[in-house]
């Protein structure tokens, strides 16, 4: 009795250990890029723009402003925020999962690291998705395929022009102004 | 050089003119809580040019001002026609060689030789367009591009130094137009150069704003404290000339003859001749009253750790400048203009291909304080990238330390018979010039034949590096290189040789011997602990 229970707590244990080891890994995926941070920005919202599904911008946004202001440096962070009323809608009707708008817009991070090297960091939606019931896991699981195409580049296309405010003048962030906004 | 890049690369040479009195300031200009008569410098001059009668008449041109000028300050135009924001000449204390704008060739718009009337709209006088501008004529040295205190005092390019002087259009065929410049009210405004007068010039090297250096660009104008602790302009507000100080219009510093290195105790504080133009003038050579980091002094620039990145800006700076692909047209067989993605040029017809970056990280190099150029004329090698400057020194040389650098690449045409770098004739309206008719034979032979150098009438491009150490963009202490971001395997000095670098370096042997200690410990451990159990058992 005392190796079956032993047994089942040290397995508990280990994987307790591996999630707790894994989890941000498992939870954010961090891709490398092939451009520069403002290129990578403006193709991905130039991907955001073509994949169609009711997706939009609704901001971008550079963090390292606030650093800036308050006197500090950070390297260069720019964060793209996206959202589809097509899978927002789903979610924000219902009572019980609409705790989850804390996740919108969709959010892709571009940043630069020390290796002088730009990485596009964004949510494992599909993953965290499946953690909150069929009909998240089904709506999430359709935004990580999205997610997919957003990261998607064609190095022969040349690049665009990074798109600085939202298309309806919105200052970035999903506000009442940006047609994108959740 | 393209007509922005150049008429906005010239202001710079202007701190040199740096005057004996100041006048009112534009509130542009001013530090904040200064009198309307402060100059850019914070001092309070006492002559109000806006006085002085010899002022307070029309000017048609810029060499009557300086007239005017130079009734009062008689030494002036003399002391400035030896500097190099004269000559464009540098000559090397160490090694005799002769640099400088007029000498050297660069992968920006490579020379200045056969396009004068460009390229001057950076230099401190009026009319050099071309081999025959007399050095002598002390009319001709310009001191409102220094000394203008209302902002409006423009040299585009294409007019050989002289400022607008009838309404134009700029860019030519652009709608847009420059008005003229009111010689009066800038010959009444005069003060001491601001970081205005000298970013005119210093922050538009190389045809666009960051383009050349990557530590100057326009953001210094109105700085932060993130972007430069001196110079913030919330803070200490530093001008460009309170390091760089001027005597006899000769301003301390430059890139051409840099102090790499420096000992001892701050030398500016009660000592009004020393030159302030370096970090340890002011701070010394032990300023972090911690002995660890003290001793970093010895083999590394305070830049190394204190500009942690340049061009830290959404303007960024040049990386690269391809002229091979210039001369290609866009489907219509027109000039094609192409942006990136920040908004900076990325091609052009005229001139070729760029690629920009923001934040950029340095690359690090040894550096005695002694580059050496490329000039015209030199012999190169074409197999491997021609190295159009090359920072001296070594891990062996006591007067090299570290140095942060921004290498910039380029590819640009040599004459494949008398392997030297070709001269070009690019900016101008007539029949030879590159960025008008597009032939790079008619170009490069007008500019050979202006540079007096031979051409075999084949050329080919060549990759070419010019290296620039970097010093400005002085980042407030908390954001400076942490330990690990060179201490480590992939750190930020991975490539200096020549030191020993814990947790870079290591030795095979040392560290299998270590760890072979390590292991033994470990298993007499074991043994004693097994020897320990099984002796108590028996016992028991």
């Amino acid at each position: 009795m005392f190796k079956l229970f032993g047994g089942f707590f040290a397995g508990v244990l280990a994987v307790a250990v591996l999630a707790y080891v894994f989890m941000g890994s498992l939870m954010f995926r961090e891709i490398e890029s092939p451009f520069g941070v403002e290129e990578t920005v403006a193709r991905i919202q130039h991907n955001i723009q073509k994949v169609g599904n009711g997706w939009a911008l609704s901001g971008l946004r550079n963090p390292g402003k606030a650093v800036e202001a308050s006197g500090g440096n950070v390297l260069p962070v720019m964060m793209i925020e996206a959202c589809s009323t097509d899978y927002s809608a789903p979610i924000l009707k219902n009572d019980s999962v609409r705790f989850l708008s804390i996740l919108m817009p969709c959010k892709v991070s571009v940043y630069k690291k020390n290796d002088g090297k730009t990485y596009i960091g964004m949510m494992n939606a599909g993953l965290m998705g499946k953690m909150f019931g069929p009909m998240v896991g089904e709506v999430m699981g359709k935004v990580a395929e999205d997610q997919a195409k957003f990261v998607q580049f064609d190095p022969n296309e040349p690049a665009p022009p990074m798109i600085r405010s939202a298309p309806s003048g919105g200052s970035g962030g999903a506000g009442a102004s940006a047609p994108g906004g959740c | 050089m393209n007509m922005t890049s150049i008429s906005n690369t010239m202001l710079a040479i202007c701190v040199a003119i740096a005057m004996q009195v100041a006048g009112p300031a534009t509130a542009a200009d001013k530090a904040p809580g200064t009198s309307p008569q402060a100059n850019a410098a914070g001092k309070v001059s006492t002559a109000d040019h806006g006085k002085f009668p010899e002022l307070d008449r029309p000017f048609k041109t810029g060499p009557e001002v300086t007239q005017a000028c130079l009734i009062c300050h008689t030494e002036a135009a003399q002391q400035v026609q030896h500097t190099k924001h004269w000559t464009w000449l540098s000559t090397d204390p160490k090694t005799g060689q002769v640099r400088g704008k007029k000498n050297i060739i660069n992968n920006y718009c490579t020379s200045v030789v056969s396009n004068e009337k460009d390229c001057m709209a950076c230099h401190a006088g009026y009319g050099w367009k071309d081999q025959t501008f007399d050095f002598s004529v002390q009319k001709n040295v310009d001191c409102l591009v220094c000394h203008d205190g209302t902002g409006t005092y423009r040299k585009l390019p294409g007019y050989a130094g002289h400022p607008v002087y009838k309404r134009v259009e700029f860019p030519h065929g652009s709608g847009k137009f420059v008005e003229p410049v009111d010689l009066r009210k800038v010959a009444q405004s005069i003060q001491l150069p601001s970081r205005s007068n000298c970013g005119s010039c210093h922050f538009f090297g190389g045809g666009a704003n960051g383009a050349k250096h990557g530590d100057m660009d326009s953001s210094l104008q109105h700085p932060g404290r993130y972007l430069d602790v001196h110079m913030d302009e919330k803070g200490l507000n530093f001008s460009c000339t309170t390091c760089h100080a001027t005597k006899r219009h000769e301003v301390s510093g430059s890139r051409y003859n840099m102090m790499a290195s420096r000992s001892g105790e701050a030398g500016i504080r009660g000592n009004a001749d020393a030159d302030p133009a370096s970090c340890q003038a002011c701070h010394g050579n032990k300023p972090h009253h911690q002995a660890r980091l003290d001793q970093h002094t010895e083999r590394i620039a305070c830049q190394t750790c204190h500009i942690p990145e340049f061009a830290r800006n959404d303007i960024g700076t040049e990386l690269s400048w391809d002229w091979s692909k210039a001369t290609i047209m866009g489907p219509d067989g027109k000039r094609m203009v192409r942006k990136d993605s920040a908004g900076r040029r990325a091609f052009d017809s005229q001139k070729g291909e760029w690629k920009w970056e923001s934040h950029v990280i340095p690359e690090y190099r040894w550096f005695n304080g002694t580059s050496t150029y490329k000039v015209i004329g030199d012999k190169i090698d074409p197999s491997k990238p021609v190295q159009l400057s090359v920072v001296g020194g070594g891990a062996d040389d006591p007067e090299s330390r570290i140095w942060p650098t921004k290498v910039h690449r380029g590819k640009q045409p040599y004459d494949t018979v008398n392997m030297t770098l070709t001269v070009q004739h690019t900016g101008g309206e007539d029949a030879t010039a590159l960025w008008h008719n597009y032939d790079w034979q008619k170009a490069i032979g007008t500019g050979m034949n202006a540079a007096g150098l031979p051409y075999s009438g084949k050329f080919d491009f060549v990759e070419t590096e010019l290296t620039w150490p970097i010093t400005h963009m002085v980042a407030p202490k908390q954001d400076a290189l942490s330990c690990e971001q060179c201490h480590s395997k992939n750190g930020r000095l991975k490539d200096i040789e020549g030191i020993y670098m814990p947790a870079r370096d290591g030795s095979r042997w040392l560290d299998i011997v270590g760890w072979a200690l390590a292991l033994l410990t470990l298993i007499g451990v074991v043994v004693h602990g097994a020897i320990r159990v099984v002796n108590s058992r028996k016992a028991g």
